[in-house]
């Protein structure tokens, strides 16, 4: 049997040699992250009155605001080809799968600190498992857009059924971002608030609950949210992705994130424990 | 091919006392090393400290060693290392086989979740599958014996209760190599020897041990050698009896500083006379400081009575460090008869086996009248050091010999 070796800045002096590691370390981490998932799950509504619920009362509540403030006439949202209220749920759906997951990931090492430095770990896999909180939600307001079709009569096309395959990019960018940020969170604990903030400012950036047109500023176009979040929900209302070179250049922008964050957290994740 | 599971080579630790630097320090670190640069581990900054410093041992498979020191001299700080929870600074440390780390068990406990969620949780937390926690779940909860409390979530738990699950799950991960931070200390006394007879059971199997210990009579009947630490450092390493010996005598010294002015005692000596002088012998009657546990060890009183004192009461007080009397005599109470004295003379308090564990002991006599009380009490200033030997173990030594009768005859 071969020692395993610790020594100062192991992985910084791996270069590129770290990267089929990180990857095999990852995939043997696939049951822990399973089980600190099904962990955090399964006790997350164990208290609580409304239990599951709750992954659909923001977006309802978010929705029936926007709809009464239309009707009043303080805002006027206008969108073409489907009822405004599947166009929002969609987005939503969309857009909390980002923001509660790089939120939940970014606090997850943080909160897991009694673990982190009394247990050799998998840090990716507290993380991961975090990030990973957000799907059941996420498909949870699937179900809950699924109902809205009839409701609002709105007949979806066939491809709709692809809407949570095409999340996956923006998945990715999440977990990419949340590894980084845990990080950066774990030495300074003021992380969370600032992502907190960014999101809440990028969803205004970003068509969530109500159109952008990208020609209007580079913002938009520039916004690789914009095209992840605009694409799966293309598939809910035309059942195509009307800009695919958008949704693909963001999807890839997503892998590179997400790869160069792994990177980054692999190598420096030895420092996070004794600050704990 | 060698046998060693654990080489630490010269491994180092720091750590930075103020919080602010810590985050100052920390995201300039996290930073450097994100971008692929070194951070300078080996530096030590402003407020920062080594809290374990080039600290090197070997361990051989089958082995037990012994980590002791006073707290915050960077036992728990090693094992973590050990176990690869923090890397070191400096150094290096090799580590060959499954670590089993229970420096806090139970620390992947959900309070929300029953104890048989946890095992499962716990269980894959420890680096087991699911297929072999479903194997070994009766065992766990066998061992763990918590009985209806299994479907209660843990939060529900007595603290007992939650060391023994999280005992019962992190000692049947069947590891190479056990790390053990005094974690037993919550136990009730059934749950502990049987806790030790799966720990003898384990080192049959051939695992190595590393034990963190406050309890020298646990260090002393497991361990094959002891690493002390003090302030990071490596005081004394390799034979448990010298190791041991030397932790108590130095932790007896750092006591003895802070209760010395406690113990002290101005007494003014009546008229009728006063003792001079207190002198420790050994066996062949030479004055001298040190003494082994079980030793022979007489306490010389010399005295002079200014007038005839009749039956005069000479008493011997020895205190620990901590300024609690340990043991002592006085003549009324041992039944000797002193009839009268007048002018010099000494007694001699004989102990033909020092009771004592190792440590630093400061010794009072003092003599008295029984008409007119106490006519002198003397705190010797030297110290009485006793150092340890093969003396058992316990709050005191106590002669004794074994006699073994096979048959059962007896």
């Amino acid at each position: 049997m071969e020692y395993t070796v610790y020594e100062p800045e192991k992985y910084v002096k791996m270069g590129i040699k770290v990267w089929p590691m990180m990857f095999r370390e990852l995939f043997a981490s696939g049951e822990l992250i399973w089980r600190l998932f099904i962990r955090d799950w399964s006790a997350r509504y164990r208290q609580s009155l409304l239990g599951y619920l709750w992954a659909v009362v923001p977006p309802v509540v978010a929705v029936a605001t926007f709809v009464l403030l239309g009707k009043k006439g303080v805002v006027n949202i206008s969108v073409k080809d489907v009822p405004y209220q599947i166009y929002a749920l969609a987005g939503l759906a969309v857009w909390q799968l980002f923001a509660t997951g790089v939120i939940s990931g970014c606090g997850s090492l943080v909160n897991s600190g009694g673990m982190v430095n009394k247990i050799n770990i998998s840090l990716e896999a507290l993380v991961l498992s975090s990030v990973a909180q957000a799907i059941p939600e996420f498909l949870i307001k699937c179900l809950l857009i699924a109902a809205a079709f009839p409701v609002f009569r709105f007949t979806p096309p066939l491809a709709c059924l692809l809407f949570p395959l095409a999340v996956i990019p923006i998945y990715v960018l999440t977990a990419g971002l949340s590894l980084v940020l845990s990080l950066v969170n774990g030495v300074m604990r003021d992380t969370v608030n600032v992502v907190t903030l960014v999101t809440m400012f990028l969803m205004l950036l970003t068509p969530v609950l109500y159109p952008l047109n990208p020609a209007s500023s580079i913002v938009f176009r520039l916004n690789p949210l914009y095209y992840l979040v605009q694409g799966p929900r293309d598939l809910v209302i035309y059942g195509r992705i009307t800009d695919p070179v958008g949704f693909a250049a963001a999807s890839l922008f997503s892998m590179g994130v997400f790869l160069l964050c792994f990177r980054a957290f692999y190598i420096a994740k030895t420092k996070v424990p004794e600050r704990m | 091919m060698s046998d060693t599971v654990i080489i630490a080579e010269e491994v180092s630790k720091k750590f930075s006392k103020n919080i602010r630097e810590t985050l100052v320090y920390g995201v300039g670190d996290v930073s450097r090393n994100i971008m692929g640069m070194s951070a300078a581990p080996g530096d030590i900054r402003k407020g920062e400290f080594w809290a374990v410093d080039k600290i090197a041992f070997e361990l051989k498979k089958g082995r037990t060693l012994g980590v002791i020191g006073p707290n915050g001299s960077g036992k728990t700080t090693l094992l973590k290392l050990i176990n690869g929870i923090f890397m070191p600074d400096r150094g290096r440390i090799k580590v060959r086989g499954k670590v089993g780390a229970m420096i806090q068990v139970g620390a992947g406990f959900h309070p929300m979740l029953t104890g048989r969620e946890n095992i499962y949780v716990n269980g894959a937390i420890l680096g087991m599958s699911r297929k072999e926690i479903s194997r070994k779940f009766d065992s766990i909860v066998e061992f763990a014996d918590i009985g209806d409390f299994l479907d209660a979530p843990v939060r529900h738990y007595s603290s007992g209760m939650y060391i023994r699950l999280g005992f019962a799950i992190a000692i049947h991960c069947e590891p190479d190599i056990l790390l053990m931070d005094e974690i037993l200390a919550v136990g009730d006394i059934g749950f502990v020897s049987k806790c030790f007879r799966k720990f003898r059971e384990l080192r049959e199997k051939g695992i190595s041990w590393v034990l963190v210990s406050h309890d020298m009579g646990t260090i002393k009947c497991y361990c094959d050698e002891v690493l002390y630490m003090d302030g990071g450092k490596s005081i004394s390493y390799g034979d448990p009896d010298k190791a041991i010996s030397s932790y108590l005598l130095d932790m007896s010294r750092k006591k003895a500083d802070i209760s010395r002015v406690r113990t002290m005692r101005e007494f003014t000596p009546s008229e009728e006379g006063r003792i001079v002088d207190i002198a420790f012998l050994d066996s062949r009657g030479l004055e001298k400081e040190s003494f082994f546990t079980g030793e022979e060890l007489t306490i010389k009183i010399e005295y002079i009575a200014n007038e005839r004192i009749e039956s005069p009461v000479f008493g011997v007080a020895i205190y620990g460090s901590d300024g609690q009397m340990q043991t002592g005599s006085n003549t009324k109470i041992s039944g000797f008869s002193t009839e009268s004295i007048h002018g010099p003379g000494s007694v001699l308090f004989k102990m033909k086996n020092l009771p004592l564990q190792p440590g630093v002991y400061r010794v009072r006599a003092d003599m008295s009248d029984s008409n007119v009380g106490i006519i002198d009490m003397l705190l010797e200033q030297k110290d009485l050091r006793v150092e340890g030997g093969n003396s058992g173990v316990g709050a005191f030594y106590t002669p004794h010999e074994w006699v073994l009768i096979p048959g059962g005859n007896g």
